[in-house]
This record gives structure tokens, sequence and C-alpha cells, in this order.
């Protein structure tokens, strides 16, 4: 998908509204590993598609949740907030997408981007 | 250098003087029922189970039986401050009573016998042996022997049908933890109802068998970790009784590489998984352990790596064919670790207050 630079201040134009859905990714071409763009039940978060593990490509992974301890569950554990962490698909490191951050190893949270939009447009800021 | 060197051996095994005499320590309905013999076992080591010179020296008794000749060997000759005992038994009989009645005879027989009258020395220490097949009948154990001022850990089998990670195991951690006593996991003598040694079956050399064995303990240790037994019981700690820590780094390297997932399945151990390992896992170290020999400057920096320096212990296993001196460890190790390995780490660990050094 074509991105073109529409300010100095490095805005980058994603895709229209209307094509990032809830749970969609939009890989854009930025810097050297590219940056993924999601869709999160109606927020828009980006991140760098590096998974500082061992480098795999994050954001080609799968959309999970967060397993929480409840020992009144069946199983002794229930899955929270559906969709807003992802999973790398070489190890399954898995990151909060609105901030970047994993629970287990914290200094290996991820970058994040700022993402808005304007006029109908998904505009992301590097 | 005037002052002696301090060392602790933290893992001496031990015996009844002679096969049938277990019997003496024994009630009815079990006294008189069949016992396996202590060296029942499918793996004997080819040169004999224990080593020449000891057997020699035992005086015609079963190696490692008498308080007073172990005196003599570890104290009198090598230097020795103070020894950790193990009873070694029987294996898990298919009888988990009968199995607790020969657990309990060996602990009478360590404590009367070890403990207390060839104790005026006050040099050794002793692990109570408790049947993980029945915790409930482990935990009376440790409650019968917990308060003795001389019993300083609980000791379990190796051999095992299932991880020490599941469920059904976690209140005799718990009791242990609560006691404050370690639990030591050491290879059993005695051949039970026991699973392969090996994850694919039984091998058919004394080599194979013991080259793989000390697997084991990693297997137990990992589950243990994902299952969240540390996360829960923080005090617990547990000593890997007869070697194979310095396999410890690769497989701790594997289990971090999936860190994150073992948070998805596990979120009651939510850390990553070698965040477990300091506080809570020692090793006995012994000459079978780290880098062969042709690789000597390989031993201070393997040993640095995932810290284990601050989990190794040295351990004879006296009167084993394996026994090592306290100088047949330290070569390659630097002098901190030389310390920590020869004395400290078992000091803090058992909070063993050593007498000042004596000047030789």
């Amino acid at each position: 998908m074509a991105t073109e630079e529409r300010t100095e201040t490095r805005e980058y134009v994603v895709c229209k509204e209307e094509e990032l859905p809830p749970g969609a990714m939009k890989l854009v071409p930025i810097g050297k590993y590219g940056v993924g763009v999601f869709n999160v039940n109606g927020a828009y978060h980006a991140i760098t598609n590096f998974c500082p593990h061992e480098g795999g490509p994050l954001c080609k992974g799968r959309l999970g949740g967060q397993t929480e301890v409840d020992s009144e569950a069946p199983g002794g554990a229930v899955l929270t907030r559906v969709g807003e962490f992802i999973f790398c698909p070489w190890h399954q490191w898995g990151f909060e997408l609105a901030t970047g951050t994993t629970s287990v190893k914290p200094e290996w949270s991820i970058r994040t981007y700022p993402v808005k939009v304007v006029n109908g447009e998904v505009v992301v800021t590097r | 250098m005037s002052d002696k060197q301090r060392i602790i051996d933290a893992s001496v095994h031990m015996f009844f003087r002679k096969g049938g005499e277990i019997r003496d320590f024994m009630s009815e309905p079990y006294k008189s029922r069949g016992i396996p013999d202590v060296e029942m076992d499918w793996y004997g080591a080819p040169g004999g189970e224990y080593d020449a010179d000891i057997v020699k020296r035992s005086e015609g008794g079963y190696p490692s039986s008498d308080p007073s000749l172990v005196s003599e060997h570890l104290f009198g000759e090598q230097g020795v401050d103070i020894a950790i005992l193990h009873p070694m038994t029987r294996g898990n009989l298919p009888d988990r009573h009968l199995t607790n009645a020969v657990l309990s005879a060996h602990n009478k027989m360590l404590v009367e016998r070890w403990l207390e009258k060839g104790n005026s020395h006050k040099k050794f220490r002793g692990t109570i042996r408790v049947n993980p097949e029945d915790p409930k009948a482990a935990i009376q154990e440790i409650e019968r022997w917990k308060d003795h001022p001389y019993v300083v850990q609980v000791g379990v089998p190796l051999q095992s049908r299932e991880p020490f990670g599941k469920p059904q195991f976690f209140p005799l951690w718990e009791a242990a933890a609560n006691y404050g006593l370690p639990v030591a996991v050491h290879i059993e003598t005695g051949t039970g109802v026991d699973f392969a040694p090996t994850p694919s079956g039984h091998p058919r050399t004394y080599p194979q068998y013991v080259t793989f064995m000390a697997l084991n303990y990693l297997y137990h240790l990992m589950n243990m970790i994902a299952e969240g037994v540390f996360e829960a019981l923080p005090n617990l700690k547990f000593v890997w009784a007869d070697g194979g820590g310095d396999e410890l780094t690769p497989f701790i390297w594997r289990m971090d590489t999936f860190g994150r997932p073992h948070l998805e399945q596990t979120p009651w151990a939510p850390k990553i998984p070698s965040a477990y390992l300091p506080g809570h896992v020692s090793f006995i170290y012994g000459k079978l352990d780290g880098p062969t020999s042709d690789k000597e400057e390989m031993v201070a920096p393997w040993t640095t790596l995932t810290g284990k320096e601050n989990m190794f212990m040295y351990g004879s296993s006296y009167p084993h064919w394996n026994v090592s001196t306290p100088d047949d460890i330290q070569s390659g190790l630097s002098d901190e670790q030389r310390q920590k390995v020869l004395w400290k780490n078992a000091a803090e660990l058992y909070k063993l207050e050593l007498a000042a050094p004596v000047p030789s």
C-alpha cells in the first residue's frame, strides 16, 4: 500500500479510516523494519515491526489477551483484555500494543508511535 | 596462609551397618515384610559402587556405616568442618506404607547413631528422608524430627512418577518451607517403581545411565518454575543433591526464550523463569560436573553464567566410586568461587556457624 510523507514533522498517512477496522493491522514502510498500525477496539496503536527478543517480525504475529489468575474460574485463570496484546511469531513473546511493555522483561519494551485521525485518514507520527 | 580452609561437605551418603540391620529399627507389621536391598540397582558402576580405598578401610563393615570411621576420614583427613548426611534407601516401593516405614527406620538410625551418639564433635548434620508419594505421611515424618538441632533438611528421591511441580506434592513443599528446611533431591540407590531414567527409555550401560540421570533434576526444576511453586512459596529452597548443575545454563536459556508465553499459560509464575533460581535453588558440585579437564579455562566463566557460583555447594558423594575430595573440585574456579563452593553457600543455606579458622 502506498504512503506519502504528509509534512516535515514526519507524519505518514496510513490509510482511510474505514480501511482499518477493529482487529486489523496495516504495515507501513517507516524506518528500517516498518511500523504496524493497529485498531484495537476503536483505539489506534502503532509499534515497530521488530521484536527486541530475537528480532522477529512482531507485527505479523497473532493478537491475544492477558491471562490472569482467578481461583474462582474453571481452570483457575481467565483471559482478559482480548486483542490488546501482540505475540511475536518467532518465540511468542507478547507486548501490550498501547504501551509496548511486557510484564516479564520490562527492559525489552518496544517503541510505540502516536496515531491520530485527520479528515478521515489514519495518520502515524514518527 | 595460616588460616585453615573451611569446608562443608554438603553430600555424604550413609547406610546401615549391614543390609538386614534395617529390621532392628522397624516394628511389625513392616519389620518382617519383603524389603529390597539398598544395592538393588540395575546400573551398578563397573568397578563397584564404592570407592575401593574406602571399602578397604571400612574394616569389613558397610562403607559409610560407622560414624567414627567417617569422622576420621572426612574431618580428620579431608579437613571437612561440617558434613551433611543423606541416608541412601530402597526406592519407591509399590506399597507406600512400607516405603514410609523403611524411611522412618533410616531416619531413626540417622538421628540416634549419627546425630546423637556419634556426634560429640557436633560436625554431623542430617537429612530426614520422606516419601513424596504420600505427602500426608511425609509431613508427619518431618514434624517428628524438625525440631532436632542437627536435622537441617528434608530428602526425597530424584526418581518420581510425576514432576515435582504437580499439585499433589505442594503440601509437602509448603510444610518444608514453613519449617525452614531445604528439600534435597538425590538419586535413590535402590530401584523402585520408577519411570525410565532417560527421556528415551532405559539405556544399556552405566555410563549412559549416570550421564543422563542428573538431567532429571532439571526436568523437575523447570516444571516447578512453570507451575509457580517458587512464586507461591518464597521461602522454599531446593537442593539438587547429586550434580548436574553444570547443565542448568542451556536449559534455563531455553526456558527464558519462551518466557512470555510461559506467562500466557501459567500466570501463577509471572517472572521470567531464571528469576526463580536465586535464593531457591542449589546444586551439589562434584568432580563429574563442569567442563572437562582440557577446558579448565572455561570452568570459572561457566560457573559464573546463570549465577551458578551462588548455587554450587561442594559435596563429596562419600563413599561412592565418584567420591570427590575438596582438592578434586577446585581446579579452574576463581578464589571467590572456591570459597562460595567449598563452604559459604552451604553455610548460608543451612545457617551453619563455623568456628573461627584454626591456625595451622
